[in-house]
């Protein structure tokens, strides 16, 4: 089981650009489709304007806004980082994703450079399963938060 | 375009999301995606979780998994974007969690389900579920607080 000295180590900042094809290609996959310019041809009847349609998302937005969850491509890194601390000491293959929530402040744009750090928040055990879990906050250049984050991990017992 | 769902269920696009004042408790939003046996892949190539339980079917079922499963992240954005689909605006979502509570495997046909508990000063805020084919859940608990556009 997981020692809860661990509460409280924290991971980062870790620096993210922001790409308008990385984020075309993110929602290409959440709609069903092959994460690639070269395969896809934009699904428009299924995938939402604000994600690809350049002048769409101009006119509506200012600029492409990302899937909501497209976070998940910088957010997610503190949280990588304590699952695969050698010192927390988690067994990758018996880990499963328990429960997630994020608190989306603003739009990610093409060009954000976004920083994010993540503290174990807690550790516990509950019916034989420990649960890990990692508080994430994204900021961008100007350090306005983006995205606030709570991952779970929930860890098996071999 | 079979990866889209089947005809007949809620696949919103573009200009098929309700007006404002038609969010109003009670009402309800689907979504239904099947994970396809690329799916993990694809979506690690998006997201980023390349995590071998996703990718390998061998250490899927070293894992006890039964094969690959799917990124609980994948669902959680499957659900998130019924909720998209529904308000019409991605900028609209402030707010997101749920539970995962059983893996979602190759084959599996996810069905998102979205409920609106209350509307109020332009906010609304909807239960999320997904079940499998087989009515079994695989992410419950979920809550997502959107801006409903109204006023705006």
């Amino acid at each position: 089981m997981l020692d809860r000295k661990h509460v409280g180590r924290s991971y980062g900042p870790f620096l993210y650009e922001a790409g308008a094809e990385k984020m075309r290609e993110f929602a290409f996959a959440i709609a069903g489709d092959v994460p690639s310019p070269v395969y896809t041809d934009t699904p428009a009847d299924v995938l939402p304007r604000d994600y690809w349609d350049r002048d769409f998302a101009k006119a509506r937005h200012g600029s492409l806004v990302a899937p909501p969850t497209f976070c998940v491509n910088f957010a997610m890194k503190p949280f990588f980082a304590a699952i695969t601390d050698r010192e927390v000491g988690v067994d990758f293959l018996l880990l499963v994703h328990g429960e997630q929530e994020f608190e989306f402040l603003r739009p990610v744009r093409p060009g954000d450079v976004l920083s994010t750090t993540g503290v174990i928040a807690d550790i516990c055990e509950k019916n034989e399963k420990d649960f890990l879990v990692v508080r994430t906050t994204t900021v961008d250049a100007a350090g306005r938060e983006v995205v606030k984050a709570v991952w779970t991990a929930v860890i098996r017992r071999a | 375009m079979a990866a889209h769902g089947a005809p007949g269920v809620a696949q919103r696009g573009v200009g098929m999301a309700v007006q404002p004042s038609e969010i109003r408790p009670g009402a309800e939003f689907f979504l239904e995606r099947t994970c396809e046996k690329t799916t993990p892949v694809y979506y690690a190539a998006a997201g980023g979780d390349f995590n071998p339980i996703h990718i390998d079917p061998e250490v899927g079922r070293a894992a006890g998994l039964g094969g690959p499963i799917l990124q609980g992240m994948c669902t959680f954005a499957w659900a998130v974007e019924a909720a998209v689909a529904y308000v019409g605006d991605p900028t609209r979502v402030t707010k997101v969690k749920a539970r995962f509570t059983r893996p979602v495997l190759i084959g599996d046909t996810v069905r998102i389900r979205g409920r609106v508990l209350s509307v109020e000063g332009g906010r609304m805020t909807a239960e999320l579920a997904a079940v499998n084919q087989r009515g079994e859940d695989v992410m419950r608990n979920g809550i997502v607080e959107c801006r409903t556009g109204e006023g705006a």
